[in-house]
């Protein structure tokens, strides 16, 4: 399996997905930093969290979409299906290459905290627990646009179909408040943007990933006797 | 040693393959041959466990592909076909990551890798990107990932589409290096490669096996005619004439004038009998000098053509008679009066779905034979293998 997330990994920085998926995502981020937190002259970490949520639904699917459609389309697909791995394994590797890529653009926004931390005095906890919560919710997101890239082998159609669902995901609670619970958006804002830890919202995000880590596996394993 | 047992392969109604069975032994380099869509890559594919068939068994040196895939996948080496590779990777970079998926251990990949390299001659241009390569390199970085890892065996999916003659002789010496200690199944519709590399030849056609056969073989067993082509002076055109007074004679065909006083005829016997020797005494007595005398020989091309034109014409002769038979039925029907005509179609009706109820039940008896029979092998061989362990 690690071989394949070091080479999954390694060919997000050999194309420039990985430097534009980081650089536009700091760059946003730059952006709220300074509108949301430096021109109110706020000590609130996490309020730079409130736009940059947003931002995920456009940016992951540029990481997601080409996960399984690229080596659909070009056959590679075959060269990995037949090499002596596990369709789970292949999926894992793929799944914590992505997450690790977003993982690292998480982490980069610890340099705000440093910045703010120059200047003011925020909360190291507090701050660390919306960092996590986000983290949480990108790979979340991940899942689910590996999922949608399972599904077509062109890379176009699986970016708007996770575009959609994540639009959909982020607007549903307005119409109706039975969809609260679901909305991954709002389990980050409830809890882990405050500053705390709840189990429910835990578990609703983790739980989230792993669905669809396990409905991509079993796409990947009908499609054998599809195909 | 690969064994295909009853495996079909279903589109929804389309049938790729339909009920194939064939044996590989180890060390055999085996060719598959057919047209275009004929289901040479989906048996390919099945064999390396990639797509599921619809029915039947696969078995690679005693594992069953679909019930332990790991093990069997690691005795086998696949070159797809259409070569996918990915284009980010240098070559070597490429050929590690396949080292590593096919759990090659780190202390031998340098080495092992190396070695695939230098095999497949790539070892010049290892730190070049793939996407920059051309065709006949990308083909040698897709055979070399097959070759890493030592798999027992090697399928090769139209390995010298697209290369240069050099290439084509290169790759094929190489093949034929590595059918000494591997066993090769390779897929080609170039006729003369397959009987020069494979010891035996597997021909499939719609899905369906023709022949599985050495290559002399074959074309052996489609030569039905002996053919000699003569060149010959003759300046006052006697050849017909004489040429009657050869016993067992079939036809004599005037091919071409070669404008320089010479013509080349064809003459046809039986296949029993060699009209070199005749010929060869008689002409030169009639003053007719022989300058060339060769006997065609039936090469693998017209086996391999006569074979599927023969069993299309079966096919379709099949067809007719069925369509005949219908029409009669119709006519039959036609003439009978209103009552008569809707019981006789409902009987109809009855028989055919008597008959597809029969069938039914055959293939479902046969497959439950199989399986009892499967299963009491596997019996013995536990068996046998207890009462070594008792020993």
């Amino acid at each position: 399996m690690w071989a394949i997330v070091k080479k999954e990994f390694k060919s997000y920085f050999l194309s420039p997905i990985g430097y534009i998926y980081i650089g536009v995502f700091l760059l946003t981020c730059s952006i709220f930093f300074y509108l949301d937190i430096f021109v109110k002259l706020s000590t609130d970490f996490p309020y730079m969290f409130r736009s940059a949520v947003t931002i995920l639904t456009f940016i992951v699917p540029l990481i997601t979409m080409r996960m399984f459609s690229e080596e659909r389309k070009n056959g590679t697909e075959q060269l990995l299906l037949t090499s002596p791995r596990s369709i789970t394994q292949v999926v894992l590797g793929k799944f914590i290459a992505a997450a690790l890529v977003v993982l690292v653009s998480v982490l980069l926004t610890l340099i705000y905290f440093g910045i703010l931390s120059y200047f003011g005095e925020p909360q190291l906890s507090k701050s660390l627990i919306a960092i996590l919560g986000f983290a949480l919710l990108s790979i979340a997101y991940v899942s689910f646009g590996m999922f949608a890239s399972s599904l077509t082998e062109n890379q176009v159609v699986s970016a708007v179909i996770t575009i959609a669902v994540f639009v959909l995901l982020w607007f549903l609670p307005s119409f109706s408040s039975i969809f609260i619970d679901f909305s991954l958006m709002e389990a980050f804002f409830e809890s882990f943007y405050l500053g705390t830890i709840s189990i429910k919202n835990l578990v609703l995000l983790v739980s989230f990933t792993a669905l669809f880590v396990v409905f991509t596996i079993m796409v990947l394993q009908r499609r054998k006797s599809v195909k | 040693m690969i064994e295909v047992k009853h495996v079909t392969k279903k589109y929804g109604n389309f049938i790729a393959v339909d009920d194939i069975n064939f044996t590989i032994n180890n060390d055999e380099v085996v060719g598959f041959l057919g047209p275009n869509g004929a289901g040479k890559s989906t048996t390919m594919n099945m064999i390396t466990g990639y797509i599921e068939p619809t029915n039947g068994k696969i078995i690679v040196n005693d594992y069953d592909v679909s019930k332990d895939p790991k093990k069997v996948k690691r005795q086998i080496g696949y070159m797809p076909e259409s070569t996918p590779l990915y284009n980010d990777l240098t070559v070597r970079e490429f050929v590690n990551y396949m080292a590593d998926l096919k759990y090659v251990k780190r202390k031998e990949k340098k080495e092992k890798v190396d070695k695939v390299l230098q095999d497949v001659g790539l070892t010049s241009v290892q730190k070049k990107l793939i996407r920059n390569l051309s065709r006949g390199y990308k083909q040698r970085v897709s055979m070399a990932g097959a070759l890493i890892g030592d798999p027992k065996v090697l399928i090769l999916d139209e390995p010298t589409v697209g290369l240069d003659p050099k290439q084509i002789t290169e790759i094929r010496d190489l093949i034929r290096k590595l059918g000494k200690n591997h066993t090769v199944i390779l897929s080609s519709h170039i006729l003369s490669e397959v009987s020069q590399i494979c010891e035996r030849v597997i021909i499939i056609n719609k899905g369906k096996v023709l022949a599985v056969d050495t290559p002399s073989n074959l074309e052996e067993k489609f030569e039905d005619e002996n053919r000699i082509f003569v060149t010959v002076e003759d300046e006052q055109n006697k050849i017909n004439k004489i040429a009657k007074k050869i016993k067992n004679l079939k036809s004599i065909e005037f091919i071409k004038d070669k404008n320089d006083g010479t013509k080349q005829y064809e003459l046809v016997a039986n296949k029993s009998t060699d009209l070199r020797k005749e010929i060869f005494n008689l002409f030169p007595k009639n003053d007719i000098n022989i300058l060339e005398l060769k006997k065609s020989e039936i090469t693998l091309e017209d086996a391999f053509l006569k074979l599927i034109s023969q069993k299309e014409t079966e096919a379709e002769e099949k067809k007719k008679k069925e369509e005949e038979k219908k029409a009669k039925r119709e006519e039959e029907l036609n003439k009978m009066s209103k009552k008569d005509r809707k019981e006789a179609i409902k009987q109809d009706k009855k028989d055919i779905k008597q008959k597809e109820k029969e069938e039914f039940n055959k293939h479902w008896e046969e497959n439950r034979k199989r399986e009892k029979e499967e299963k009491e092998r596997i019996k013995e061989v536990k068996k046998k293998i207890k009462k070594g362990g008792k020993k």
